[in-house]
């Protein structure tokens, strides 16, 4: 509706058009610092890491980049390392996103509606999300350790007490049950809001055809929450993919290599061992991946064949 | 509108507190005038703070009138902070860190070659430091000045040895014999030790240099002298690191540490401190330390053991160092520190901070040495350290080496495939550096 | 489903026990940093109790003293008040020009914009560096971005890539199109410039946008971790995330101080959050996505 149609009758433009054209002038200067800022700030980054991914830069050196055209990511390719801490990302994206996805669902439905006491459960089950991952991270490292709160819980029921974030089998798994119950109450908040959204007369319509809970949920809840639940699933995926601050304070990438994800193998490969180049190259590998997972995923929510 | 009336007063709430606290802490604006020197040291030991901040540094400004900002980085981060910190041209005067660092900064032209500074010292001092200052060396410049010496020892429990029946002045003296004595030495109850004994470091650092202690003690070596050639498949390497794996796996196995990162607990907390372990392999200027927290354990320091037919050889050698940023524009007076913190009083006082061995050969006579006559015995071992490869991409090699050394000891792989694949990304490594 | 008249006339209690259950367990981790916090250093390692035997405020004085924790608070509190006082504006308004101000290409520029969300955060990461390292007449450099440390290390660097967020672009586009143009037709009609109908009519309804773009850039600036651990190199660009870290710093942590620490630095947001939960909660479903 905004494109402006030239008008035969060149006499006399109506009132009307020259409004338009004021709005949109007036629009324009009202997006022109978001855009620049977004310009330069995040699409020009785009563009600068894209040239770094063909380069060789040290921060050390003293001399700037040097282009090395595919080396990088020719170098990836064969890169056992990187290969593993794909898998890695991979699998703990996928073991933290269910459990939170249909648990935030379940506390959603049964707290969508008013009773006393609601409003404070709301509130708080949004608190971990509230407070910084570094901040959670560090609460969980004691919850871990070896006097920790999971070790005496064990040893109250008589278990014996494990390493949780010492072991190659363990590590990851600790922190995906930290993430999911960060993950939880901001999931269930939205997906709250998205129940709300949900037209009541189809339920109504639902019973007076004789459809039992179930029914109604698979009939009218599920297929109203779509969209809020294909943004919840994207978005989770977004934000795991990329874990960092969590590996960085609970186990540092260990152990052995265990708990590297690629933005933690990224942020050693530029930092500690210098090789900005290649980092960059993971960076847009992981770029690829991250979108690729979340147009899947807003396929499969749009009911289309991924 | 709706029920948000209150929005300007929560987020003005929020912003109070956050700038009531802030306002708490007062004036916190460093000065930037002329004449502060930056140092940074790599660690985050009390004792070492304390000693630095109330008394070194003090001394220090009120000889010269400077005025010297010390900041401490933990170890982990001490290599990311420095790299940013260099790119962006904001790196201390003064640099503190191991000695392992040293080869890529000199390699990018980012530290002082500090050769012509040590040819004005006091040729007395620099005899009195010979022991310590090649270990700064990189072909055959001086690039960082050692401030202390570390070697790696067994601690035990004379205590624990006569409970055993073993004779405590008549320690092991091969690699073999020390099994044999932790296999008597471990306690079990069922099938789960309760006593280790004896304890090694796993965390991938420390196993790398734990690795090498039992490497070079069995004659092998990680790199060919000119750093171009990987050695670590040899059959050498592969018997010390079953050694190793032995200590973790199989039904004599004497440590139940795997995996936990004891090496920097407190002292009362250490496995040979708190009686969890009747040996431990330590970095042996801590003895003192371990003592004062266990006194009835009788706790000793043996002499660097070694395999069968090889020469004794330990982790050692120059630890941490102080460097001079090549930008920087305070080189005379950075220099000034680092010669105030070498002088012998002084770095006496430091290494007994840091509970280290002091960098002099005079130090023998000190009172911090010979009033323990186990420091002693750490101070007269000295000549057996042998340091890690000081090559560019050390760091880089250490890591990759250290996570497959790891799955070796979790017993996922075996030793031989563990070195070769150790050694195909070390090759990876080297070849990338030349 | 949950209008059922059998769910209507269900009892509540079997649902308020699950969800308090639920509760409990969340907040549980929250109550453990509490007590660990307020328990002498060296007890919290020896048994458990959720309630001090001995109270105590050392942690407290301990974490105030070390870890330039001051000066992290200052900071923080510099980048986030900017942030989110550019976050409250700039974005707002493009959002309401993409809802009601259309002008050729805006639909494409919209989306373009909105986009940029998706990108990690990795990508930018190194370029962002290598950018406040060479920006123009900042930290002794020169015209050009040359000669000296540009925004790294500094105040001015930690707030770099949060001025703009574009989620709150979407937000303000999604929250103003949900309102009558017909207020601003009216307003035409009388003459009004299109700066005074955006203040005066469609502003002051966006009270609870305002909130929820607030607090958003709130949390987010203050509890970001990783800008800063890149950007700042010394302890007089340090930020509260950083500053808790050192006190885990390796194998040697005092779970006391470090507890006392995240509690210090958790209270800014917690209030920010716990002031405005109620238009939050209901912003974040009218802002969110429809249909």
């Amino acid at each position: 509706m905004a494109v402006i149609k030239p008008r035969p009758n060149r006499r006399g433009r109506p009132a009307r058009q020259r409004l338009h054209s004021r709005q949109a002038r007036f629009g324009l200067l009202f997006v022109v610092p978001a855009t620049l800022y977004v310009a330069i700030f995040q699409l020009g980054p785009v563009l600068y890491g894209l040239v770094l991914s063909f380069s060789q830069y040290s921060p050390l050196s003293r001399s700037g980049p040097q282009f090395i055209g595919l080396d990088n990511y020719r170098g990836l390719y064969g890169d056992p390392e990187f290969a593993r801490a794909m898998a890695i990302t991979g699998r703990y994206v996928l073991q933290v996103l269910p459990p939170t996805v249909v648990i935030a669902l379940g506390l959603a439905l049964l707290s969508n509606r008013a009773f006393r006491g609601v409003g404070l459960f709301r509130t708080a089950m949004y608190v971990p999300h509230v407070i910084s991952l570094t901040a959670v991270s560090m609460i969980w490292l004691w919850i871990y350790s070896d006097q920790g709160l999971v070790n005496e819980v064990l040893a109250f029921f008589g278990m014996s007490e494990q390493r949780w974030l010492a072991t190659e089998s363990g590590a990851l798994n600790a922190a995906s049950a930290m993430r999911v119950w960060k993950a939880l109450g901001s999931n269930m908040v939205l997906l709250l809001a998205g129940l709300q959204t949900v037209p009541k007369d189809l339920y109504e319509a639902a019973r007076v055809d004789g459809a039992n809970a179930w029914q109604q949920f698979r009939a009218v809840t599920l297929p109203g929450l779509r969209p809020m639940l294909t943004y919840v699933v994207a978005m989770d995926i977004i934000y795991l993919a990329q874990g960092f601050t969590e590996i960085f304070v609970l186990t540092q990438g260990g152990p052995y290599g265990s708990t590297t994800t690629v933005n933690y193998l990224i942020y050693t490969e530029a930092f500690q061992y210098n090789d900005m180049g290649s980092a960059s190259a993971m960076a847009f590998v992981l770029f690829a991946f991250i979108a690729g997972l979340s147009i899947i995923a807003i396929r499969v929510g749009q009911g289309r064949r991924p | 509108m709706r029920r948000v009336r209150n929005v300007p007063t929560g987020v003005l709430a929020g912003c109070l507190a956050v700038s009531l606290v802030a306002a708490c802490g007062g004036d916190t604006a460093t000065d930037e005038g002329g004449g502060t020197l930056t140092v940074w040291f790599p660690g985050n030991s009390e004792a070492e703070m304390a000693l630095v901040n109330e008394t070194i540094v003090p001394a220090f400004e009120e000889e010269t009138g400077a005025d010297v900002e010390v900041t401490y980085v933990d170890w982990a981060d001490m290599s990311p902070k420095l790299n940013t910190a260099f790119a962006a041209g904001t790196a201390p005067d003064v640099i503190g860190h191991g000695v392992a660092a040293t080869a890529d900064l000199a390699h990018n032209d980012r530290i002082e070659d500090l050769t012509p500074y040590v040819e004005e010292l006091d040729a007395a001092l620099r005899e009195d430091m010979s022991a310590a200052l090649p270990g700064g060396e990189i072909s055959g410049n001086q690039y960082i000045i050692p401030l202390m010496m570390t070697l790696r020892m067994i601690v035990y429990s004379g205590a624990d040895f006569e409970e055993a029946g073993l004779d405590p002045d008549a320690p092991p003296q091969s690699w073999e014999d020390v099994k044999a004595a932790a296999e008597q030495l471990t306690v079990r109850e069922g099938d789960k030790i309760t006593r280790a004994g004896l304890v090694v470091p796993s965390d991938p650092i420390g196993a790398q240099q734990a690795f090498g202690t039992f490497l070079w003690s069995n004659g092998g070596e990680f790199l060919d002298e000119d750093g171009t050639t990987v050695l670590m498949d040899s059959s050498e390497a592969v018997d010390a690191l079953e050694y190793y794996v032995g200590l973790y796996q199989g039904s004599d196995a004497v440590d139940n540490t795997l995996g936990a990162t004891w090496a920097s607990s407190p002292d009362a907390q250490q496995p040979i401190a708190t009686s969890q372990a009747s040996m431990q392999l330590s970095n042996a200027g801590d003895i003192g330390k371990y003592q004062d927290a266990a006194p009835d354990r009788d706790l000793r320091l043996m002499m660097p053991p070694a395999f069968e037919g090889h020469e004794p050889r330990a982790f050692g050698g120059p630890a941490n160092g102080l460097m001079i940023n090549k930008d920087s524009s305070q080189k005379e007076l950075a220099w000034d520190f680092i010669a105030y913190m070498i002088d012998p009083d002084i770095n006496l006082d430091y290494a007994e901070a840091l509970g280290a061995l002091p960098v002099h050969a005079s130090a023998v006579d000190s009172d911090y040495v010979s009033s323990n006559p186990e420091l002693a015995k750490a101070v007269e071992a000295l000549p057996a350290n042998h340091p890690n490869p000081n090559v560019p991409g050390w760091v880089q090699m250490r890591d990759a080496m250290g996570q497959h050394l790891e799955r070796a000891l979790h017993g996922e792989v075996g030793a031989a495939e563990a070195l070769e694949r150790a050694t195909a990304e070390v090759e990876k490594i080297v070849d990338a550096g030349s | 489903m949950l209008l059922t008249r059998r769910a209507r006339r269900s009892r509540p209690w079997p649902r308020i026990a699950v969800l308090a259950f639920v509760t409990a367990l969340v907040l549980l981790p929250f109550l453990w940093m509490i007590s660990l916090a307020f328990t002498k250093e060296g007890q919290a390692m020896s048994g458990i109790s959720l309630i001090p035997e001995q109270p105590t405020l050392e942690n407290f004085s301990v974490a105030v003293q070390a870890a330039n924790l001051r000066q992290a608070f200052a900071n923080s509190t510099i980048v986030t008040t900017v942030a989110v006082a550019t976050n409250c504006v700039v974005p707002v308004i493009a959002g309401y020009a993409f809802a009601h101000l259309p002008f050729r290409g805006s639909k494409v520029l919209f989306y373009i914009l909105v986009s940029t969300a998706a990108i990690p955060v990795s990508v930018t990461l190194i370029p962002l560096f290598l950018m406040a390292k060479n920006f123009p007449f900042a930290g002794g450099n020169d015209v050009l971005g040359q000669g000296g440390s540009g925004l790294l290390d500094s105040v001015g660097g930690l707030m770099l890539p949060y001025l703009v967020a574009t989620m709150n672009i979407f937000l303000s586009r999604q929250y103003f199109a949900g309102m009558d143009r017909d207020f601003a037709e009216a307003a035409r009609i009388d003459g009004a410039s299109e700066l005074r109908i955006f203040t005066r009519v469609y502003l002051p309804m966006a009270r609870p946008l305002i909130a929820l773009v607030a607090v958003f850039s709130f949390t987010g600036v203050w509890d970001d971790f990783l800008w800063p651990l890149v950007v700042s190199t010394s302890a007089k660009s340090t930020t509260v995330q950083l500053a808790i870290t050192t006190f885990a710093s390796t194998g040697n942590v005092k779970y006391g101080a470090l507890m006392a620490a995240t509690i210090l630095v958790s209270v800014p947001v917690l209030l920010v959050f716990l002031f405005n939960q109620r238009g939050f909660i209901a912003g974040l479903s009218e802002g969110g996505i429809k249909g």
